[in-house]
């Protein structure tokens, strides 16, 4: 299949008083590079070194990048030595070429010249996931957290150190957009780009290449150094990748066994239906642990050690949000019948009315007494949180029997929680006062 | 490819006049000398362009006529430079459907005139760019800004000189669908706050019940004076993007806004990105009537609302942080008791700026009145 880059066509013009004197000097490839991918947009941030060969006075660098999804406007070039005898004057974009900017650099010196280029690109994106196997008590699970980087870029990129920002970044633009812009910064009346062969093209799959199998043959798992920056986490992978066009890597970013972890349902019929929702919560510190580095966003799959052959069962899966550290996670696995919740109305009453001049009622109370019922039929405790909503802030309330811990939560929602234990069965019955209208004014 | 404009260039063609109103005489087609672009004002770029007429003695026609680009005819002004107080303009005229106006000019002696022609030109502009370099404390700035011209305007200029109302002046070549980005000016250590908002009328309340994070905005926020190295013009508006040293001899991206015209004195903000390790719960935890008052009908027609706020704060981060909590409440009201102090941005919001501690829980209570007329 044909190879969809040419990157980088670095050509070196020699330049003199205003006849270009066209001088290929070198092609140099990339001593080093250098990716920082972000999940949170279609972003990477690209730093290579190349050594340029510079000659005394005017220089023009060309740099192509057809065919892949560099965004032009993040262009820069810096020398890394003599930095106060080379200058960078400006950055053009010729008229009528795309995928074409030029360089004009001052040198006040001939020679080699080790220079740094960065720009973003889109089409390299990452991702954490993690495979969560609980124990067979469920009181402890084993997580492992990968992370998936995928290179759909145009661009190969071989022996790459690759860092991984885990954050919210704040963009103004999209930069597959500002890729596929022409010109570059766009006109001064605005003509929207719109989507082109190469946006198709980053779905087609490129044939595998050799580079890959040098990496099989590691047999160390790789360790990511990991390290917080202003808002994000950086992830460092160690060594260097080589990430060819349309391949994905996965790595182990950690993996930690015997994780305690609280069984834990939820009931709000308004926000979950009828059924108990389980979760399975655990706190991302050191007392679970964990508490090395935030946990990003991600797929979690969970899976139950079955039987003493260490058999696997699987319990369901949950995008998790971002985890700080310190902070409490909760794992949401969906609803289930082994844990039952049923809220019945046992007694409805209204009186207290309030009437106007005309004999029109303006205001009365409304008495409802539920019943719940809260059952546990699994072979393990679990602990059961209960929230009820009211229509609106003037209530009053009376609690009896088992209820747990009972807490408001703000103006009109409360909440129950209790611990049942394996089959058992409890009990508890609130009564509710609504005050409607005028007597809303007592 | 055919090139698309002419700019039959300032076709400044000097023709002798008799008499008779006829064109008659070509004596010269002048070469462009010196050429500005003037970029100071954002909607609209000025082009001065000084040209030598060969005049003849007694009145001269010339004329000024363009195709393929876009000038406004009313904007065009010719300035004699050599002999201004001997050469004088009589009149300048439109002839009928033409790009093209003609100027008639007295001259008491045959002269080689330096002449300058301005005119607002389209589709030629100007972007203001910045990049910043945070340093690893997030406590300065180092700040660039770039000069990006875009030429569209059928129009190629040989040399121009590009300026703004500040910064470097450049000398180059511009070509008709040609745009160039230039450094206009580098500023070292200028000091930041970072600072963290939460904004109850943007932000959801309940992070429980939203799907994924809620992130808290973070900003850098700068002054343009004189402490920070620059106070001495405007900042024009146009797109930041935001880096930050990692101490590895490298750079992390953290984001990019928009920075906003910022006229001498006066702060900028830059939105880098969102803290998803300050978690904020802001719930009302009462809202009754009270004071109800009620006509002879028994209307209701005045009460006031007895409000409490209450809003938990947790920093899961191990470095200090600025928090500024925005609240808003409507109407006419009263703070009964409040927690923290605050400040009144105006009549409806209050800002409560909190200094967390790492790690550091924190709980806003505030207590109000609030009027209400039926």
């Amino acid at each position: 299949m044909k190879k969809i880059i040419t990157v980088f066509g670095l050509i070196l013009l020699g330049f003199s008083t205003g006849y270009c004197k066209i001088d290929l000097v070198t092609l140099p490839e990339r001593d080093t590079v250098q990716l920082t991918i972000y999940n949170s947009a279609d972003l990477t941030l690209v730093r290579e070194s190349r050594t340029l060969t510079m000659k005394k006075g005017d220089n023009k660098l060309q740099f192509s990048w057809a065919n892949t999804l560099i965004d032009p406007t993040s262009l820069e070039l810096f020398p890394l030595k003599d930095a106060d005898k080379i200058t960078v004057t400006d950055l053009f974009f010729p008229p009528r070429i795309t995928g074409l900017g030029v360089w004009n650099i001052n040198s006040g010196i001939s020679g080699k010249a080790p220079c740094e280029i960065n720009y973003f690109t889109s089409g390299i994106s990452w991702q954490a996931y993690y495979l969560a196997t609980l124990s067979q008590d469920e009181k402890t699970m084993k997580l492992e957290g990968y992370v998936k980087v995928t290179n759909k870029s145009g661009e190969d990129y071989e022996n790459a150190q690759v860092r991984l920002i885990v954050g919210k970044i704040h963009l103004l633009d999209n930069i597959a957009m500002l890729a596929r812009r022409y010109p570059p910064y766009g006109r001064p009346i605005e003509i929207l780009p719109r989507p082109t062969e190469m946006e198709k093209k980053r779905e087609v799959f490129t044939m595998a290449k050799p580079a890959l199998s040098e990496a099989a043959d590691r047999v160390v798992v790789k360790q990511i150094e990991k390290e917080g920056l202003s808002e994000y986490f950086l992830y460092t992978i160690e060594g260097t990748e080589t990430i060819p066009d349309g391949w994905t890597k996965r790595l182990l970013s950690f993996s930690q066994d015997k994780i305690p972890v609280i069984n834990f349902y939820k009931f709000e019929e308004e926000r979950f239906g009828k059924n108990a929702i389980r979760f399975i919560s655990f706190k991302n510190d050191k007392a679970h642990n964990l508490g090395k580095e935030p946990l990003p966003d991600g797929l979690v799959k969970a899976f139950k050690i079955a039987d003493k052959n260490e058999r696997l069962s699987y319990i369901g899966q949950d995008n998790t949000k971002y985890i700080p550290i310190d902070e409490d996670v909760e794992l949401n696995l969906g609803a289930v019948l082994d844990v039952k919740v049923q809220p019945k109305m046992m007694d409805y009453k209204t009186y207290n009315y309030v009437f106007d001049s005309m004999g029109n009622i303006t205001g009365w109370d409304e008495e409802k007494t539920y019943t719940v019922e809260v059952s546990n039929y699994r072979t393990i405790p679990a602990k059961i949180e209960i929230t009820r909503n009211f229509p609106h802030q003037y209530w009053t309330i009376e609690n009896k029997g088992d209820f747990g811990e009972y807490k408001q939560i703000d103006i009109d929602t409360v909440r129950y929680t209790m611990e049942v234990q394996p089959n058992t069965t409890k009990q508890f019955t609130y009564k509710v006062i609504l005050r409607w209208g005028d007597r809303q004014l007592i | 490819m055919k090139r698309m404009l002419g700019f039959t260039v300032i076709a400044s063609i000097l023709f002798f006049v008799n008499v008779s109103h006829c064109r008659t005489k070509l004596v010269a087609l002048p070469e462009r000398a010196d050429t500005v672009i003037r970029l100071d004002n954002p909607n609209s770029t000025l082009v001065e362009e000084e040209r030598v007429l060969t005049l003849q003695k007694g009145t001269n026609q010339v004329d000024f006529s363009w195709t393929g680009v876009s000038i406004d005819p009313d904007s065009i002004c010719i300035k004699i430079l050599t002999h201004p107080k001997e050469v004088n303009i009589i009149s300048v005229s439109y002839p009928p459907g033409e790009n093209a106006l003609v100027w008639q000019i007295y001259s008491p002696q045959p002269y080689e005139e330096r002449i300058r022609i301005s005119y607002l030109l389209k589709n030629i502009d100007r972007l203001i760019t910045y990049k910043a370099i945070a340093n690893k404390e997030e406590t300065k700035i180092d700040l660039q800004s770039f000069l990006v011209l875009r030429n569209f305007s059928g129009e190629d200029f040989s040399q121009a000189k590009i300026l703004l109302d500040y910064g470097e002046t450049f000398e180059k070549q511009v070509l008709h669908e040609e745009t160039r980005q230039m450094l206009l000016l580098t500023r070292q250590n200028v000091p930041i706050e970072k600072r963290f908002t939460f904004d109850a009328m943007v932000l959801p309340w309940d992070p429980e019940k939203v799907q994924g994070n809620v992130g808290i905005p973070v900003t850098y926020v700068a002054k343009n004076d004189k402490k920070s190295g620059f106070g001495e013009f405007a900042l024009w508006n146009g797109k930041a993007r935001i880096f930050q040293d990692d101490g590895h001899n490298s750079t992390i991206f953290l984001g990019e806004d928009n920075l906003n015209f910022t006229p001498v004195g006066d702060k900028f903000s830059l939105y880098t990105g969102d803290s998803r390790d300050i978690v904020i719960t802001q719930r009302k935890m009462k809202d009754i009537k009270i004071n109800v008052k009620k006509n002879n009908l028994g209307s209701i027609v005045l009460y006031d609302t007895d409000e409490i706020m209450k809003i938990e704060i947790e920093n899961f981060k191990d470095a200090p942080a600025n928090l500024t909590i925005v609240e808003n409440i409507l109407g006419q009201w009263d703070m009964e008791e409040t927690s923290h102090q605050y400040e009144k941005e105006d009549a409806n919001i209050l800002k409560f700026n909190l200094n967390l501690a790492p790690k550091a829980k924190q709980t806003i209570i505030y207590h109000y009145h609030r009027r209400n007329v039926r």
